[in-house]
């Protein structure tokens, strides 16, 4: 096991909004919140920043942590890495080389096409994967949350996770060394900034697992963004090219796009948070051992269904399939250049997976084992209607949280109605 | 000999009824992890227990896996009433396989099922006879590991 990392994380409960209801606690997929005192509180080692509890919240009670636009201003010199996500939010006629012309119109001194990153990084993933030897499937790192949560709860998987780290990193990582040089300013004086859908990616840039440190400084989100680039995004003046990438780095950011720029049989994509908990939950049977590689994302659809975007992830989709065709579904990069890149260690984690396991019912195990037998006998004394109005998800929990001692069996509403 | 019994639940598996299918398996993993046994050995104890689930959902018509723990091992108990398996040696040869075609359609039917169960456990009794079912006991070491 590795060593106990303090789980931060990019969501909090704002406990003035917070009416204490149970919506958030029911659709979290990893039953990660409990309802304490009249609010809503988050576990931390069980939270993998899915964003689910955000997307639920009819109060806006919980707040995803992002990076605001004034934050910039303590960096001398500032770059934004905007996911192909953003490329899909602002009408049919709108071209990715407007979207990032407009980032710099905007404020950032510099721009760079992410999705041209990501064309390179399938490349490298395509090397590996006939390469590599190792267990079956390798899984995307791409998404935050299913990092989190392999390494939180499928643990024993975290040797299938692909070894080759994210784009944004790679770029930003490469990106601050060569700024740094050719600008003249030091390194710390540059903020590189990702423009995500995303609400997970603060934490992994605040938090990372893979990685001792995020070569990124901030994430703002697309929502939070989208209004200041939709005053100057019909001005823009296509003089100046900034677009690299083909239709394979644009097709990231909707699921099926890693998958789609990798030439290889027997990849497969998967999206959705109950989707990619199902088929990892196969995968841990040993059943898709025939399957190379797994793309997983949490949001429906992929990044574009993340939940800090502001098109509807239907139209989304479409205009980021209307740009792959438009762009073509043949890699622009150069395979030789890919090939030395690979082989200077460009596209690697600094680390492997790390695991951080849910901690036990009991350090003993021995103990642990009757404490889960005691569950098995609460279960049947609690009402069975899974109501949550004890403050625990569902009566299982709550049979867990009370020989855990975070519970009582009197908060169960059935047990005190009977008494 | 009576072992000390720590923890013990069964779990009922519906015959031909390849929409849950799995199910089973899912929960006693998830069980293992909650008391934190080493992933290595959850590893075996899903293999196995996922195997020996689908061998009762295609084959054996339903019945049920026993998930039972001592301080030694794990302990899977998988039964059926199904037809038997005729030839045992035959089962335990990799590739062999009784699977229909539409088994093979849906993927399964590669002759993996009881050797993988082998391959997967430190002892395996099998108990069967014609038309009356199919009892397996699959003993998995629980390895010493309270890190």
């Amino acid at each position: 096991m590795d060593k106990p990392v303090k789980k931060l994380h990019s969501l909090t409960i704002d406990e003035d909004k917070c009416v204490g209801c149970v919506l958030c606690m029911k659709a979290c997929p990893t039953k990660a919140i409990r309802v304490r005192t009249g609010k809503a509180v988050i576990l931390s080692e069980r939270c993998v920043d899915c964003g689910e509890c955000y997307r639920v919240c009819p109060h806006e009670a919980v707040v995803p942590q992002t990076t605001s636009f004034s934050d910039l201003k303590r960096f001398k010199y500032t770059v934004a890495l905007p996911s192909p996500v953003l490329y899909t939010q602002f009408g049919w006629e709108v071209m990715p080389n407007q979207v990032l012309l407009a980032l710099r119109k905007i404020g950032f001194d510099y721009v760079v096409d992410l999705a041209w990153v990501c064309e390179k990084v399938n490349a490298a993933y395509e090397i590996f994967l006939k390469e590599d030897k190792g267990p079956r499937p390798r899984i995307s790192t791409v998404c935050p949350a299913v990092v989190r949560l392999v390494s939180f709860l499928y643990p024993e998987l975290a040797e299938n996770m692909m070894p080759i780290d994210v784009p944004r990193e790679v770029l930003a990582r490469n990106l601050r060394k060569k700024l740094a040089q050719e600008k003249g300013f030091k390194e710390e004086e540059i903020g590189i900034i990702h423009i995500t859908s995303c609400s997970a990616k603060m934490v992994s840039i605040n938090n990372p697992i893979g990685l001792s440190k995020s070569s990124l400084d901030g994430a703002i989100a697309i929502s939070d963004i989208y209004a200041d680039l939709l005053e100057v995004i019909e001005d823009m003046d296509e003089d100046i090219i900034l677009q690299q990438s083909s239709g394979v780095g644009l097709g990231w950011g909707k699921s099926g796009g890693e998958v789609n720029g990798i030439n290889l049989d027997n990849c497969l994509a998967v999206s959705g948070v109950s989707d990619v908990i199902q088929i990892l939950d196969d995968v841990e049977a040993g059943k898709l051992k025939d399957i190379q590689y797994l793309e997983c994302l949490v949001c429906p659809d992929g990044c574009i269904g993340g939940p800090q975007v502001v098109e509807n992830r239907h139209i989304a989709k479409k205009r980021s399939e209307n740009l792959v065709k438009m762009f073509g579904e043949r890699s622009r990069v150069s395979r030789k250049v890919i090939r030395r890149l690979y082989q200077e260690n460009y596209f690697f984690l600094e680390k492997g997976m790390e695991r951080h396991p849910l901690p036990p019912l009991d350090p003993d195990p021995v103990k642990a084992l009757k404490k889960r037998q005691r569950i098995e006998e609460l279960i049947p004394q609690l009402g069975g209607k899974e109501c949550g109005a004890c403050g625990a998800p569902d009566c299982k929990t709550l049979a867990r949280d009370i020989v855990r001692g975070e519970a009582r069996l009197e908060d169960c509403v059935f047990v005190t109605q009977n008494k | 000999m009576s072992e000390q019994v720590l923890f013990q639940k069964s779990f009922q598996i519906k015959g031909n009824d390849f929409a849950s299918a799995g199910e089973a398996s899912v929960q006693i993993k998830n069980i293992l992890k909650e008391v934190g046994f080493d992933s290595s050995v959850i590893r075996r104890v899903a293999v196995a227990s996922y195997e020996a689930e689908m061998n009762v959902v295609m084959y054996g018509g339903g019945g049920k896996v026993t998930l039972r723990v001592n301080p030694e091992d794990v302990i899977l108990i998988v039964e059926d009433k199904g037809p038997g398996i005729p030839d045992v040696t035959k089962a335990m040869q990799e590739g062999y396989s009784t699977a229909t075609d539409e088994m093979r359609e849906m993927g399964f039917g590669a002759g993996m099922g009881l050797p993988n169960i082998k391959r997967n456990s430190d002892e395996l009794k099998i108990d069967t006879a014609a038309g009356k079912g199919t009892r397996l006991e699959i003993h998995i070491k629980r390895a010493v590991n309270n890190g």
